[in-house]
């Protein structure tokens, strides 16, 4: 065995000892093992069958060796590159090796046996060994990866064998990102998937869509099968190095046999298992990085510029609301300005910080708050450090890895802290029974200060809108830093009654949310352990039988702790609410399979048969009422709530798939699923699912055979029909009492909103065509896909007439369609033995369409879903600019005849109550979007580039509508866009006059609906490999160092908030994206 | 030949897993959070649940601080007057009488809380009807009941949707629902003539039916019923009804329902306020939290939102005896601030249980009443039992006419201050209007003539787009 060789020639002989002490103990034990063992007669469980098989396969793992001779020899690639990880295996036996890092083998063969060389992405080479003992070989690479095997639903399949629409994102594309939770690795390397990164918060995870949106009540989100079993924790358990690849499914062809969960696609992710034939070799990866924020916020007004800006907002309304003369109206601004803003950053000698003639008395001030700065965390430390063993026998494969990870967020004291372990081991037992079990276990700890929306508690709500006129610690009324007993600052509640200056704040009183960061406490913990077991049974050559039997027990406990002493709980003394919820998920499969060549034709045919089991276990307990720093629930002086259920939601099913092809040539597949879920009643829980799809790989014809242009070319086409039963809850189908409106003492219920007792499955009707080539001997590869999908019958909660004593109906109602074209291209530019460039761009086209609702239109936040227009097409009014003599903002408003419909012309209005909606024909979903990667070697350094892109939606900056403001209340920071408002009648302007009274001229119009189209560097890899030659005297197999950043610029059409906000195109004064350098060491032995 | 035996065993084994899945594996799970319509009418008990439920939801947190409950629409009321300024803060659009589009929360929130409870009622009341398990005093007192309820809130829909009753009793008013919708589907508009008559039916039914008994002073006793019934003659001007339906509200008796030692504890506690007829009683675990008005708006002295301002013109029409006044400078401000007066009247804490009616308005209902039913000398005696009673230096009135009425009037203000909108409710039942004076925030540009429009609101959108009854016009000139 070559692993020999790696050794240093002293430790050999002690190896071999050592090994041939345990060879024979293990013998021993074998024997006795297989005369005590036989068959329990009642086994009750699947798995401790597959323990019992899997002890007995590493029993195995030392097996036997035959003396044969050795055959050895060095495996390059057309350029003379060594190929290490090419596998040799001897026909007819299941003796293989791999070769090395340096692409040298060695076997032990004899005479006369054929030696099967195999690559990814190279020809595979059959030798027949004859005298020689060194066989040198040469690989070339295929014109197509079309032996490529890729997983698949229930299975594998060869690239070439596919008739439907499947993208793998491999480990070489996961490991160039640092993708914390590992769904971000699809962004940009996948056509057809959206994706909205979701902050500045490590360990949440992004939104994902395929092929559009599907739904409307329901969950469009994909589903998750990890290793062969639907996942339902979090997906942030998992940890990127641990991961071999993620495939999309994206049609009908692909997911079908997912059934009544498909519809929405589905993402496959597989762990790494050992190889076989493979030494162990043991990887150390450590990565160590900063972030800061991927962008930069929009700018606000200065201290100075708050205070004359404010000035001119309180005279604005004395002069043209209150009706006073201008000299009246300036100095009321003038007198009145500190009692408006409460802090006078001026000091005691500046009574009236702004003159009536609106400047600025003096620009000395004792504080200016960058509140950014206080809050942003710009020096987050990013660590990862993994270790994992690899390697396998004969018969038997190992995995084992552990990961650590600790990243900080974008808000300071936002984290994320994970352990990842995992062991994957895989082994034959003897020709016809074979298992394998893996095991995981995940844990992470996550901080999560409140980031989003407008609670006077969170951090980026005050990031964004306070002012820098209001200092973070106490100050009394000269502006003198006050400091406690013990001599600290201490943090500026801004609620001191007593303290007519500098002590009531006007923005979020008696709150601080950069102190709440500290003093109160938004906690995550998950735990996932997972048990995925499977054995597989060959009967004959066709036929074999497999189990799978997974088991996930996820628990989330999140803990939320408001402080005693400051903010909003203090006048309960405190609260703490802990939540507990296991997700526990059992599923078990057992299938049958088959397959057998008729000549020039090909069948295999699987039947499957799963139980699917699914709970939920709830407990949340809330308490008041807690000594300073005491934030366990049990010492609450009074436990203030109690809640939890236990929910369950089953599926059985019964899948077959079929598959036929002619001479490798022509392919044919369909596949079918039953599925019945507690989820609907039992008139309506059984529903069937199915798909058809084929191929023809023209190329292969006789007329293209020898095109030295056109070597590969593939047709496909499919169609299927797919479910989705979630996003709805459990019961959907029963309308009940709801508990929980207790009155004193007294129990209380009330009758909830009707659902449809008949209400079933959103099914969707998916077809996909395409075609796959290859130019130019594969230098220029590509795909090309259209497809269409339809759903019907949607969960929808049908708007019914409030006055019915419900707003919402929940039925199956109402149909959708998303449709649109994905184009991928891999090219080789460059490749020989110093220099290699390939390049791959993916782009999507996707149109969303609502074909059919219960009503003619209604009106969905800023948009108004109507037939025909897209879900995510914005509906408000329409800005008008400034009236050039009042100042007032203005909005377009349709002329109405007597009858009261429009005339079709229009006229401006400065009532915004009486200003028209109108459909603006923009929507919040990108016309394209996509993804572009270049890879470059030379020698031994390399440099891998992602960016990924979006052209043609529309975002409405909330964010910056709020910064927008005109002083309607004090102390909020503002956009130094209202430099440019209004001041005095003539001025030509877009930005309204500032008014210290009610006004609607920041709300929602198209005035804040922007255009936003981005390219993001997201990726950024360059690594240098040691030369192997300088390693292998240290026992070294590779040394990688390299420098990683993350999001390293953003190029976007609106500025001032990160371009991936939410589907819908509306922002909520998220965290920042972050962007993170590292530098990071992979080392091999 | 031993792998043989393991073979078989091993495909035995298997094909008996692969095929006994078990028959009750789809029947297991069951929806265990919620309770049957059966259950629910199976008892006094269960029933008694139900109409639990509508109560709590009377003061339900429907969406957010200035929606949540009925106090919500009370208060929003109150700072639509000149005697409250509201900040910046929640309930500024109802202070800038800028709040009524078909979009606005404001009219959604009315329109849909009001219509939750109107339909709960009416499911109560026919489930209620058809129980068999429950005895017929029981279910005549518990229809009675929620019939008070649902008249309530069709009261409450008629004002806010439409000009007062005395405008035009032929104008549109909401929908009218006499038994659940479910039964019926949906509606168009009625007229306030129709609503107003199923008001009165549904209120004089309550209060030949109902008892003083009840479990709390949350829940509707005949007591409430007279009340609510008194506040509905006195905007369709039935002064014989309002005056009597008052009377038996209070009892007749003012000496025995007014106590004025009460006034200033903080009005958050219904035990310790024996003028409240009706409260919702908030306790540690069943409160609403950050959404509780007016107390969650009006105090200073604990977190809230700071949000309650009062007039100087108002305060200065309290003497300084008077137990109302109960208005000091928190803030050190100036005279022509906003924030110069505010208020110790209500105390919040999220336990704080909130006034929902009172005997002294039923007393002053009672004045009101007997002015226009021509007994001026009761009247003056009604009023002065109140004005005597908060204030020991009062003096009996001696106007007559309509300074005698504007007295009344003036007393409900003083007496009823940011509880109910006292002073919207007296300015759109007599279409007066309400001119803002002295240091409002928003002072002009919200006065409200009388019959204005913006004494009530449009129609949801919502409701529009989704009811084929309902179209477009419905707020044509709204």
């Amino acid at each position: 065995m070559y692993e020999i060789k790696r050794f240093d020639q002293k430790h050999i002989g002690k190896f071999l000892t050592k090994k041939n002490e345990l060879t024979s103990k293990l013998k021993i034990m074998n024997k006795k093992l297989f005369r005590n063992y036989s068959i329990p007669s009642k086994v009750k469980t699947l798995a401790s069958i597959a323990f019992l098989f899997l002890f007995l396969s590493v029993v195995q793992l030392y097996g036997n060796t035959i003396q044969e001779r050795e055959i050895s020899g060095k495996i390059t690639d057309t350029n003379g590159i060594s190929l290490p990880g090419v596998s040799i295996a001897i026909r007819g036996t299941t003796k293989g090796v791999q070769s090395d890092f340096e692409g040298n083998y060695s076997i032990k063969a004899s005479t006369g046996q054929q030696l099967i060389f195999t690559y990814i992405g190279m020809k595979a080479i059959n030798i027949i060994i004859d005298s020689s003992s060194t066989i040198n070989i040469k690989m070339e690479e295929s014109s197509e990866n079309l032996d490529e095997v890729v997983v698949v639903a229930y299975g594998k399949q060869s690239k070439k064998s596919i008739v439907g629409s499947v993208v793998v994102v491999g480990e070489e594309i996961i490991k160039k990102q640092n993708a914390t939770t590992i769904t971000t690795a699809i962004q940009g390397s996948v056509p057809g998937v959206t994706m909205i990164a979701s902050g500045g918060q490590p360990g949440a995870n992004p939104t994902i869509r395929i092929r559009g949106i599907g739904s409307i009540s329901g969950s469009a989100s994909p589903l998750f099968i990890v290793d062969g079993a639907p996942y339902n924790g979090n997906i942030n358990v998992f940890s990127a190095d641990q991961i071999a690849s993620i495939t999309v499914l994206k049609d009908a062809s692909s997911t079908a046999l997912y059934g009544s969960r498909a519809a929405n696609g589905v993402i496959l992710i597989t762990t790494k298992q050992g190889k076989r034939n493979t030494s162990p070799r043991v990887t150390i990866k450590s990565t160590v990085g900063l972030s800061n924020q991927a962008i930069t916020p929009h700018k606000t007004l200065n201290t100075d510029q708050q205070f004359t800006a404010s000035w001119e907002a309180l005279r604005n309304t004395g002069l043209y609301v209150n009706g006073e003369d201008a000299a009246t109206s300036a100095n009321n601004a003038t007198t009145g300005l500190l009692d408006f803003l409460r802090y006078n950053p001026y000091g005691p000698t500046v009574t009236e910080p702004v003159d009536s003639n609106g400047n600025l008395v003096s620009s000395t001030k004792l504080w200016e708050t960058d509140w950014r700065d206080v809050f942003f965390n710009d020096s987050a430390i990013r660590k990862e450090h993994s270790l994992s063993v690899s390697g396998g026998s004969e018969n038997t494969t190992i995995f084992l890895s552990a990961n650590y990870l600790n990243q900080e967020g974008s808000i300071k004291t936002s984290n994320f802290e994970r352990i990842t372990t995992r062991l994957n081991l895989n082994t034959n037992v003897n020709k016809w029974f074979s298992a394998g079990l893996g095991v995981s276990y995940s844990t992470s700890k996550q901080n999560t200060p409140i980031q989003s929306g407008t609670s006077t508690e969170s951090a980026t709500n005050w990031a964004w809108k306070i002012s820098s006129i209001y200092p973070l610690y106490q100050r009394d009324e000269n502006g003198a830093i006050m400091l406690d007993a013990l001599g600290n600052r201490i943090s500026d509640y801004g609620s001191r009654a007593s303290q007519a200056i500098n002590g009531q704040r006007p923005f979020s009183p008696n709150q601080n949310a950069y102190s709440q960061l500290f003093v109160n406490d938004s906690k995550n913990t998950r735990d996932d352990i997972t048990l995925n077991g499977n054995f597989k049974i060959a009967f004959s050559d066709n036929l074999n039988f497999t189990t799978r039997l997974s088991h996930t027990n996820f628990l989330y406990d999140s803990f939320g702790y408001y402080s005693s002493e400051f903010g909003s709980a203090v006048g309960t003394k405190g609260s703490v609410t802990q939540t507990r919820d296991a997700y526990i998920t059992t599923n078990l499969t057992n299938s049958l399979n088959y397959s057998k060549n008729f000549g020039n034709h090909n069948i295999a045919a699987s039947l499957m048969q799963e139980a699917y089991k699914y709970k939920n276990k709830n407990l949340s307990a809330t308490g008041i009422g807690f000594l300073p720093n005491s934030k366990t629930l049990t010492n609450s002086t009074t436990p203030e709530d109690v809640s939890g259920y236990d929910v369950e939601t089953r599926i059985e099913s019964y899948l077959g798939r079929l598959t036929y092809n002619y001479k490798n040539k022509y392919f044919l597949e369909g596949s079918y699923r039953r599925d019945g879920t507690t989820r609907f009643s039992s008139e309506n829980r059984w529903g069937n699912f199915f798909s058809v799809g084929g191929s023809w790989v023209i190329s292969d014809e006789p007329f293209l055979e020898n095109s030295e242009i056109l070597n590969y070319f593939k047709l496909k086409a499919s169609y299927g029909e797919l479910g989705n039963s979630d996003g709805i809850g459990n019961f959907p189908y029963i309308t009940s009492f709801l508990a929980g409106y207790n009155e004193g003492d007294q129990t209380g219920v009330l009758l909830a909103f009707p659902n449809d007792p008949n209400i079933t499955w959103e099914k969707t009707a998916s077809f996909n065509a395409g075609l796959d080539f290859g130019l130019f001997n594969s230098a220029l590869k590509g795909t090309v896909e259209y497809y269409n999908r339809e759903s019907i019958d949607l969960f929808y909660n049908v708007p019914t007439p409030a006055s019915t004593g419900a707003t919402s109906f929940t039925t199956n109602a109402g149909s959708l369609r998303n449709y649109g074209l994905e184009i991928s291209l891999d090219s080789k530019n460059v490749s020989n033995k110093n220099f290699e460039w390939t390049s791959s761009f993916n782009i999507s086209f996707g149109k969303n369409e609502i074909l059919e609702l219960t009503q003619k239109q209604f009106i969905s936040g800023t948009k108004r879903w109507e037939v025909g227009k897209s879900l995510y097409e914005f509906y408000i009014r329409e800005y008008a600019g400034v009236d050039i003599d009042t100042g007032e903002a203005l909005w377009y408003a349709d002329i109405l005849d007597t009858e009261g419909e429009p005339t079709g012309e229009r006229e401006t209005t400065n009532d915004f109550g009486d200003a028209t909606r109108y459909d603006t024909g923009k929507s919040s979903l990108p016309k394209f979007y996509g993804g572009f990667t270049n890879y470059l070697r030379f020698g031994n350094f390399d440099m891998n580039i992602l960016l990924n892109y979006s052209f043609g939606s529309y975002i409405y900056d909330t964010s910056y509508a709020s910064l927008m403001h005109s002083y309607g209340s004090a102390g909020t920071a503002a956009s130094i866009d209202l430099l440019d408002r209004w001041q005095q009648p003539g001025d030509i302007t877009n930005v309204p006059r500032l008014l210290n009274s009610n006004n609607n001229y920041n709300s929602t119009s198209d005035r804040f609906l922007f255009k936003n189209d981005y390219v993001r560097l997201k990726a950024v890899n360059i690594g240098y490999n040691l030369p192997t030659t300088a390693l292998s005297n240290y026992g070294i197999t590779g040394l990688r160092l390299f420098l990683q950043g993350d999001n390293l610029a953003t190029f976007q059409s609106h500025k001032g908030i990160d371009p991936e906000q939410s589907l819908s195109g509306t922002t909520n004064q998220r965290a920042l994206n972050q962007r993170t350098y590292s530098f990071g060491v992979n080392l091999e032995f | 030949m031993k792998n043989s035996y393991i073979k078989i065993t091993l495909i035995i084994f298997l094909l008996f897993n692969a095929t006994s899945c078990d028959k009750d594996f789809l029947e297991e799970p069951k929806a265990t959070t919620g309770i049957s319509p059966d259950i629910v009418f199976a008892s006094e008990d269960g029933i008694n649940a139900y109409m639990s439920g509508i109560i709590r939801y009377i003061r339900t947190v429907w969406s957010s601080v200035d929606s949540s409950g009925l106090n919500a629409m009370y208060y929003a009321r109150s700072v639509k007057g000149n005697d409250v300024i509201n900040k910046a803060t929640w309930y500024r659009w109802d202070y800038a009488n800028d709040y009524r589009e078909a979009s606005s929360t404001r009219s959604r929130f009315t329109w849909n809380m009001s219509y939750i409870i109107i339909d709960e009622t009416n499911y109560l009341i026919q489930g209620a009807e058809s129980a068999t398990e429950i005895g017929d005093d029981y279910r005549t007192q518990i229809i009675a009941q929620a019939k008070a309820i649902r008249a309530f809130f069709y009261f409450q829909l008629a004002m806010e949707f439409q000009h007062t009753y005395t405008y035009d009793a032929s104008l549109p008013a909401p929908p009218l629902y006499k038994e659940p919708a479910s039964n019926t589907g949906p509606k168009g508009m009625s007229t306030l003539h129709e609503m107003y008559s199923f008001i009165l039916e549904d209120l004089i039914f309550a209060t030949e039916n109902l008892t003083t008994d009840r479990i709390s002073r949350s829940y509707i006793n005949v007591n409430v019923a007279n009340g609510m019934l008194a506040r509905v003659y006195q905007t369709m001007h039935n002064w014989t009804g309002a005056e009597a339906a008052a009377i038996k509200a209070y009892g007749g008796d003012s000496n025995s329902v007014l106590f004025p030692e009460q006034y200033n504890n903080g009005f958050d506690d219904i035990v310790e306020s024996n003028e409240w007829l009706w409260g919702a009683i908030q306790t540690d675990d069943q409160n609403q939290g950050w959404t509780g008005a007016p107390h969650v708006i009006a105090d200073h002295n604990v977190l809230s939102y700071y949000g309650t301002y009062f007039n100087n013109d108002f305060v200065n029409l309290f003497s300084d005896t008077d137990v109302r006044k109960l208005f000091n400078n928190k803030y050190n401000a100036s005279e022509n601030n906003f924030w110069h007066w505010v208020t110790s009247k209500f105390a919040f804490s999220f336990e704080a249980d909130i006034p929902l009616m009172r005997t002294a308005e039923m007393l002053l209902i009672d004045a009101e009443a007997k002015y226009h039913n021509g007994n001026t000398t009761d009247a003056h005696n009604v009023l002065f039992a109140l004005q005597s009673n908060r204030d020991p230096n009062a003096i009996k009135s001696s106007n007559t006419g309509q300074d005698l009425l504007d007295e009344i009037l003036v007393e409900r203000r003083k007496e009823l201050y940011a509880e109910m909108g006292v002073e919207w409710f007296d300015a759109k039942r007599y279409r007066k209007g309400i001119t803002r004076t002295g240091n409002h925030r928003i002072g002009a540009p919200a006065s409200l003539t009388p019959d204005d429009k913006r004494f009530f609101l449009k129609i949801p959108q919502a409701e529009i787009d989704s009811n084929e009854f309902i179209d477009e016009s419905v707020n044509k000139d709204r």
